[in-house]
């Protein structure tokens, strides 16, 4: 993935193909067999720092829209990543165990956390933002919240 | 592993900004407590008090130029939805004043905490 390939905001790569709910820093994939992958957006992980671990729920759990699959830690942050579709954990990202720095460095690729059997995908996915009204969106957010422009401590990688 | 969901979690904290080096992580395993969807309070007592008194968590960074001070992870904390509470007794023993405490901290007396310790599914001491 190359960063000019992208819609960026404040250095903030946000790929165009993504749904976002930017409050909650997450994006979601619709994928060919009904399932959707999720992950944290690179303004999440510049807002963590360096993340050192990643705590992943298990395959199998079934969680409602907005419930964490994962608690993410930096050296003096932490957070949840909250799903954005109601469902079922049908996978887990392995090499997050012993590769969070992923989450850093490869947002939207090989830094995915969970894919999801969702149950209401067509009412979540209208609940989030794609496109100019995700960018719109998320400037919106930095702003008001002050956040700063995107660092890629770790390199961005495809 | 029992799903933690929905669990209470009771922090006590006893360090205060003499020790900056035990004050970060109390509040951390509170936040992370609180990240995993968790019920969570902090309860400052004894010298741990000293951390919620207006002007002083700004002065602790334990890594110098990180710009994450004490005060910092405090608001990370309470952002994250974690509960704060402090002793009224303490605060008598050391001289502090409701008015110089920071906003959003309740103030609960012996009596309360002993209720609380019965009532949570867990207690960590610091």
């Amino acid at each position: 993935m190359n960063m000019a390939e992208h819609p960026t905001v404040r250095n903030c790569v946000l790929p165009a193909d993504l749904y976002y709910v930017p409050e909650d820093h997450i994006w979601a994939r619709t994928n060919a067999d009904g399932t959707v992958t999720i992950g944290m957006t690179d303004v999440a992980q510049s807002l963590a720092g360096a993340i050192i671990h990643a705590h992943l729920k298990k395959v199998g759990t079934k969680r409602e829209r907005a419930k964490p699959v994962a608690t993410v830690e930096s050296g003096k942050w932490v957070g949840p990543v909250k799903t954005p579709v109601a469902g079922e954990i049908v996978e887990i990202n392995p090499r997050l165990e012993t590769e969070a720095s992923l989450l850093n460095k490869s947002p939207y690729k090989d830094g995915w956390i969970a894919r999801l059997k969702p149950v209401s995908l067509e009412a979540d996915l209208a609940l989030m933002l794609k496109g100019e009204a995700a960018l719109e969106a998320y400037k919106k957010l930095m702003d008001e919240k002050k956040l700063n422009d995107c660092i890629h401590c770790e390199g961005y990688e495809a | 592993m029992a799903d933690s969901e929905g669990k209470r979690v009771l922090v006590v904290q006893t360090s205060g900004v003499d020790r900056p080096r035990r004050t970060y992580a109390p509040i951390f395993y509170a936040m992370t407590a609180a990240a995993m969807e968790m019920e969570v309070l902090l309860w400052f007592t004894m010298e741990g008090t000293s951390q919620l008194i207006h002007g002083e968590a700004e002065k602790i960074e334990l890594e110098p130029g990180s710009g994450v001070t004490l005060k910092t992870m405090i608001e990370r904390a309470m952002d994250a939805g974690v509960q704060f509470s402090v002793c009224q007794q303490s605060m008598a023993l050391f001289n502090v004043e409701p008015k110089d405490i920071i906003e959003n901290v309740k103030i609960l007396g012996a009596a309360s905490i002993i209720d609380l310790t019965l009532d949570y599914d867990v207690v960590m001491y610091f």
